[in-house]
């Protein structure tokens, strides 16, 4: 007996090890990641040290060694074993490199022209001015644009370059200097510095709440309604046309949409006689914009809410309705007392379902406008799919991404948590409405 | 109100499953409509309340024409077979549901719906909502819905149908006295025809959509048309012998008993195949007209014991008497028919 209290966990656990590898874990990595500033830049890997031209800035900016930073970035010359190689290698005469070694070998130089002078005063000087300048290059040093692997070997560098650091100094430039990704909180306050994030927020708002209004619950209940009185062919039909666009495949679908509103497409055409100049009606303005994404996105979404209502209405016992009809209710009457009472944990359901699924859905806005005219159809989930995964540049930023995503995953938790309370869930749990 | 069908006909589709009824509910009346499961009662009902469009006839409430009234507009009360409560409604609301349609004031609703519980005894249910009930109270607050507008009618639906024995039993007077302190016209659809004869003014039995006998309930038990509806009413029901007449005799054939029947049945169906209906009070160890068989079934109902004895060619007679000397299965006995009970039925079933 006490077994069998465990054995559904184990009979469980297989599909537990899917829940966490496939559900569990990209969440818990996305909020990881949020708080990295991971990028193509970075890797996702570990990074090493480089003094790049954005590093130095940052010494600057962050931390006001600008004296490092200039050291840092100064060019020497230097006569070291190195440079000989390196000269020897690049095709030099070997009796000129040789006495260079034995002459000058430990000889630092500011410019260029000073290496240049010492060179000349060789007996195997070369006789071209291009090569005395050709050898004096290869002893160019420089901390700066050099990769190191480790903090110790950029340090080292650095001090054999003859710079004297303070151990903050020391920190300051481990940390400008490192190329991989660290922990960092930057992405939010970026996202909430940035004014764009609040007109992407808002568009978010306007688009799930209006399509979720308008289509995904207030029509998918006027069609359910409608069926329901209608007879049971006409009916069926009627839900099977709505149900076409959700088993078109987006991509034709959204191409559809766009013929309909090209700029020689069926609408201009149409409205050309009327006296309407052909354009591109989709993107002609973002009112026009923002018409199409709610309609592209309202007719697809209405389907599912329609079969949910529709058969939460055949679950309503014959009577009922029979019952009302004898007791003096009117049409309207019967949908507002007898239908709507039992939708009440359907329409929840499609509420809450329908939000999580538009906030983080925007393939159809993807391809129908590409969030355009101008940033106007722009919402959150396309926003985090173009910093993270989908830079022209080619810059991706998988953890601002990760970031937005995270918003994202909070808004819908917090929307549900409100759903739940207006819609009073424990009453809809605690007893069964329909015996 | 009086309620009249008039060659009231209903089909669904090709199905035809009401032809042509006539039928008259007088004021105040509570008649019954009985018959087995499918002959088209509540089909009936449904029409009666206007659920149903009819295809054909009129329905007249009192002297008007309802054939072509919604029914929202028909002013009738209904008690469903399943009860049809509101789920998500107090009784309170459930009763009051009726008036709030008709935007009626909450006081008045208040008040009438107070009334109503206090007739069909469920005041202190008001505020529970129909899945705490049981469904003996269902039954009442359902009773309560459908008269808390002073309908012209009252329809119940195998109202007692999903009650169990005992609360059959009180609701069976709990309806009856609703009706009657009302003196609302009430028709009752029922299969059990207990409920038919206990309850009602008058039976219509109804075979297949159409009404076979009308009468008071003694009149059809006693006066049956046919052997349908004989073998309807009674429980436990009646026995039917088929044999000849011969010589003003009913002979059984497989034990030769001859047993006499009236002078104008024995006249008119001379040498004629019949068939005889016995009820089983009418055939006791000491009626007059002895035939013998063997006890094949028994089962005690307390107060009496109901027998079957079967006799040589398989047919069956029942009797019901009360408890004396021990009679066995298996036992042969010799018992008697009260021959002037006997009812006579042409092959075809009609009543002789
Ligand atoms: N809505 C309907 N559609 C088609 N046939 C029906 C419908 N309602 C009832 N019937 C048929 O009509 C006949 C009578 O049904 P009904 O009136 O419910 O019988 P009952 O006497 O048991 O109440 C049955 O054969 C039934 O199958
Ligand atoms: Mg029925």
């Amino acid at each position: 007996m006490g077994n069998s209290k465990y054995l559904g966990l184990y009979l469980l656990a297989p599909a537990g090890v899917f829940v966490f590898l496939f559900f569990l874990a990209p969440v818990i990595l996305t909020a990881v990641f949020g708080f990295t500033n991971m990028s193509t830049a970075t890797g996702i890997s570990g990074g090493s040290y480089v003094a790049s031209q954005s590093s130095m800035l940052a010494l600057r900016d962050r931390y006001g060694l600008d004296d490092i930073s200039e050291q840092l970035t100064t060019v020497r010359y230097t006569i070291d074993e190195e440079g000989l190689a390196a000269a020897l290698e690049a095709g030099a005469d070997p009796a000129t490199v040789n006495e260079l070694g034995d002459t000058f070998l430990g000889q630092s130089y500011e410019t260029r022209r000073d290496v240049e002078r010492a060179i000349k005063t060789l007996n195997a000087r070369p006789s071209s001015v291009r090569a005395i300048k050709a050898i004096a290059g290869q002893f160019e040093r420089s901390v700066a644009n050099t990769r190191y692997e480790t903090e110790d070997e950029i340090l080292g560098a650095i001090a054999e370059f003859g710079i004297e650091l303070t151990e903050t100094e020391s920190a300051a430039i481990i940390d400008v200097t490192y190329t991989g990704w660290v922990f960092t909180t930057q992405n939010f306050k970026t996202m909430f510095s940035l004014p764009d994030t609040k007109k992407t927020m808002i568009n978010t708002l306007f688009y799930v709440f209006t399509t979720l209004i308008l289509f995904n619950v207030g029509f998918a209940l006027v069609l359910a309604i409608s069926t329901h009185y209608m007879d049971s062919g006409p009916a069926g039909f009627f839900r099977s046309v709505w149900l076409l666009p959700r088993i078109t495949p987006p991509v034709l679908y959204v191409l559809m949409w766009k013929w309909l509103a090209w700029d020689s497409g069926f609408l201009s055409v149409m409205l050309e006689p009327l006296g309407f100049e052909p354009r591109n009606w989709m993107l002609d303005s973002p009112t026009n914009a923002w018409t199409f994404i709610i309609l592209i996105n309202g007719m697809v979404g209405a389907s599912m809410g329609m079969l949910i209502f529709s058969s939460a209405i055949k679950a309503i016992p014959e009577a009922l309705f029979h019952a009302s009809e004898v007791d003096g209710a009117t049409r309207r009457q019967q949908i507002w007392h007898i239908i709507m009472p039992q939708l009440r944990w359907p329409i929840l359901f499609i509420t809450s379902y329908q939000t999580l699924s538009l906030l983080t859905s925007f393939e159809y806005i993807l391809l129908a406008t590409d969030g355009g005219p101008g940033g106007a159809t722009e919402v959150w989930a396309l926003t985090t799919y173009l910093k993270a995964l989908s830079n022209y540049g080619g810059a991706l930023q998988y953890g601002y991404g990760a970031a937005l995503s995270l918003v994202l995953v909070v808004i819908g938790i917090t929307l549900s948590l409100i759903y739940l309370k207006v819609f009073n869930f424990k009453d809809l749990t605690a007893k069964p409405k329909i015996e | 109100m009086r309620i009249l069908l008039d060659k009231f006909t209903k089909k669904f589709s090709d199905l035809t499953v009401i032809d042509e009824m006539d039928l008259e509910v007088r004021d105040g009346e509570m008649i019954a409509l009985l018959g087995g499961s499918g002959c088209g009662k509540s089909t009936t009902l449904f029409s009666i309340c206007g659920i149903h469009k009819v295809n054909g006839g009129r329905i007249l409430f009192g002297d008007k024409d309802v054939t072509n009234v919604t029914s929202q507009e028909r002013n009738v009360g209904v008690v469903f077979q399943s009860f049809a409560l509101y789920p998500h409604l107090t009784v309170e609301n459930n009763i009051g549901f009726p008036l709030k349609l008709r935007k009626e004031s909450k006081a008045e609703i208040k008040r009438k719906v107070d009334e109503i519980a206090e007739m069909v005894h469920i005041e202190p249910l008001l505020q529970r909502r129909p899945g705490e009930l049981s469904g003996g109270q269902q039954q009442r607050v359902a009773l309560a819905r459908a008269l808390i507008r002073r309908p012209d009618v009252l329809l119940l639906d195998e109202p007692l149908a999903n009650l169990d024995a005992t609360l059959r039993l009180e609701m069976r007077s709990e309806i009856r006295r609703i009706q009657q302190e009302t003196g609302i016209t009430a028709v009752l659809v029922t299969h059990d025809q207990v409920e038919a004869m206990s309850m009602c003014d008058r039976i219509a039995i109804m075979d297949a959509g159409k009404i076979i006998q009308i009468a008071k309930p003694r009149d059809m038990y006693e006066n049956p048309v046919s052997d349908y509806v004989a073998g309807f009413l009674g429980s436990p029901p009646i026995a039917f012998l088929t044999g000849q007449v011969q010589d003003g005799n009913f002979v059984e054939p497989s034990t030769g008993t001859k047993m006499p029947l009236s002078a104008e049945i024995a006249a008119s169906q001379s040498g004629r195949q019949v068939k005889v209906g016995i009820r089983p009070e009418y055939f006791q160890p000491d009626g007059a007209t002895k035939i013998a068989g063997t006890v094949s079934f028994m089962e005690s109902q307390g107060r009496e014991t109901l027998y079957n004895v079967t006799l040589p060619d398989g047919s069956i007679l029942r009797s019901i008497q009360g408890v004396h000397d021990p009679v066995h299965i298996g036992d042969r006995v010799e018992w008697g028919v009260d021959s002037a009970e006997m009812m006579v039925f042409d092959m075809n079933g009609l009543r002789l």
